[in-house]
């Protein structure tokens, strides 16, 4: 059976940071299906190849800074957007998708399916534990989007689910 | 151990095993791999894993430790987890040599790369800062605060507790991020050589102020870097890789030595304290520089006052100098500024491996690169951003 990594990215103290960390753990908690593992982290870069080895799908959730974006807005990017969010480049390591190419390389098994899932945020500066109020006001409506379109709320398969709809 | 070796072989070997001026596609981790060869990609790997998974067996994590507790330490190690980090360790520093084997063949044997080297667009000339044991020795952990000036003559040891009697911090409008100097000598301004109060930390630094390291291969490394380098000290900023390479054979040696000891499968890694403490300073040589812990407790305990200077903000204004320095040195009149060129650049600020993201707190973990070319007017010939 096809199994998934869900990983949430951010910085649990500094506000609107939290919020891939607080939507993927909130994903976590409803969820049924055993073949999707749901992890949190402060950077996605080269400790991925630790234990990314052996997921056939791998969805992320980070924050993003957008010229005129709106808090609470969710985009779906591509990895070859990776540059513009947050957390997945470092000027001290390699990027994402370079980390996802090595493992390749090196004969790790990466997940072939790569799903990542932007949010707007209005302030990541500020020590807090809570969310700006209309990131905060986003977090129901985002989880609910995410596990839709990823389906990771129903307990049949993938290739159920697609029969479904 | 697992971030020096990150550095270099991620970030810094690509620049001299592809060369300075390869296509930016190449010039990376994947681009060393197809040169040297996949076996080796497979070892930083393994011995950056084996790296993370003894501190993970430690500490309960690899990154964000979690068992510093006050007194001590919440756990101590097994006599089945420590033979496992003793294999780990021995395989660590076999790879640490290997790491520094390479250096040689691709950088020291390669005149061009020594000469870059000793340039003059990367001699950034400043006052030297690390923690050294009682026989002024390299240490990462405990010992005292020796401060070298230009000519690496001692002028200050201190007590990590008395930092703040030696280090000021300078703010400037254009930066949050602030620059920490030498306190007698005194703030002149972003400006090198002996009266400057700007001093450097991180491996350069560390081997600097030391009269050597405390571990009989590294030491031998040590004997070498300076030999070759003109003695000491050694202001160029590319120089930093080969020190951190030193550093990298004295912590696996180092491990290797600690496994071994026979105390340290001992259990009692914590003595309960019995007094509310009201103000305490803890120093560590981070992989970027030295790392200061300020703590003001109430009554209670609770803290009420917390002051930190981590590796990067101590190298603050000299990596700004280290930069200009290279632009000055190396665009000229009618220069023709290459990809090539901005990665020259580009590697005075790397080799320092700057952790600016984790110095503010603040700001993406990204990081964007603008660089104005300006001609002898001041007036802007070109803008080139790389978000």
């Amino acid at each position: 059976m096809a199994k998934t990594l869900l990983l949430g990215l951010g910085n649990s103290i500094l506000k609107d940071d939290a919020v891939g960390l607080r939507v993927v753990r909130a994903l976590g908690e409803r969820m049924t299906r055993e073949e999707v593992d749901v992890q949190e982290s402060s950077f996605a870069n080269i400790d991925l190849l630790d234990f990314l080895g052996g997921y056939d799908r791998l969805i992320i959730v980070d924050s993003i800074k957008t010229e005129g974006g709106k808090p609470g807005d969710l985009y779906r990017l591509n990895l070859g957007d990776l540059d513009s969010t947050l957390h997945l480049s470092c000027p001290h390591d390699i990027n994402l998708a370079t980390a996802l190419e090595l493992g390749k390389r090196l004969g790790i098994h990466i997940p072939g399916e790569i799903g990542i899932y932007a949010i707007e945020v209005e302030d990541n500066e500020t020590f807090c534990e809570t969310c700006s109020p209309m990131v905060e006001e986003a977090i129901p409506r985002i989880i609910d989007e995410i596990a839709q379109r990823e389906q990771l709320n129903s307990s049949t398969s993938i290739l159920d689910s697609k029969r479904l709809v | 151990m697992h971030s020096h070796i990150l550095h270099f072989f991620a970030l810094a070997a690509p620049d001299f095993v592809l060369g300075p001026d390869a296509n930016p596609a190449e010039r990376n981790i994947l681009g060393l791999i197809n040169k040297v060869g996949l076996d080796i990609g497979k070892e930083v790997i393994k011995n950056r894993a084996f790296a993370q998974e003894t501190q993970k067996i430690l500490a309960g994590r690899a990154t964000h430790l979690v068992w510093s507790l006050p007194g001590g330490v919440s756990k101590g190690i097994t006599e089945e987890e420590r033979k496992k980090i003793l294999e780990m360790a021995k395989v660590n520093l076999e790879f640490a040599k290997f790491g520094l084997k390479l250096f040689e063949e691709v950088v020291l044997k390669n005149q061009a790369y020594v000469d870059l080297i000793l340039s003059d667009a990367y001699q950034t000339v400043t006052n030297y800062m690390g923690l050294v044991d009682r026989n002024n020795k390299v240490n990462f952990y405990d010992g005292m605060i020796r401060v070298v000036d230009t000519e690496a003559k001692e002028i200050a040891k201190f007590k990590p507790a008395d930092y703040l009697q030696h280090i000021k911090e300078h703010v400037e409008p254009w930066s949050y991020l602030k620059f920490p100097f030498l306190k007698k000598i005194g703030w002149k301004g972003f400006v090198e050589g002996p009266t400057s109060g700007i001093y450097r930390a991180a491996p350069l630094a560390r081997l600097n102020v030391a009269d050597g390291m405390a571990t009989p291969l590294a030491q031998e490394a040590y004997e070498k870097y300076f030999d070759t380098l003109g003695g000491k000290p050694v202001h160029s900023t590319l120089a930093t890789h080969w020190a951190r390479l030193v550093e990298l054979i004295y912590a696996a040696e180092r491990q290797l030595e600690l496994v071994q000891d026979i105390e340290i499968t001992d259990p009692k890694v914590r003595v309960i304290p019995n007094k509310v403490p009201d103000e305490g300073v803890g120093v560590v040589e981070a992989p970027r520089g030295t790392l200061y812990h300020h703590y003001k407790t109430d009554e209670k305990g609770m803290v009420t006052r917390v002051n930190l200077i981590v590796g990067t903000t101590n190298n603050n204004a000299p990596i700004c100098m280290s930069i200009r320095k290279a632009a000055r040195g190396l665009i000229k009149a009618g220069t023709i500024v290459t990809e090539g060129l901005l990665n020259r650049i580009e590697m005075a600020f790397r080799a320092y491996d700057p952790c600016l993201s984790c110095a503010t707190h603040s700001l993406p973990g990204q990081m964007p690169l603008q660089v104005t070319i300006r001609d002898s007017r001041g007036k802007i010939v070109k803008k080139i951003s790389r978000d």
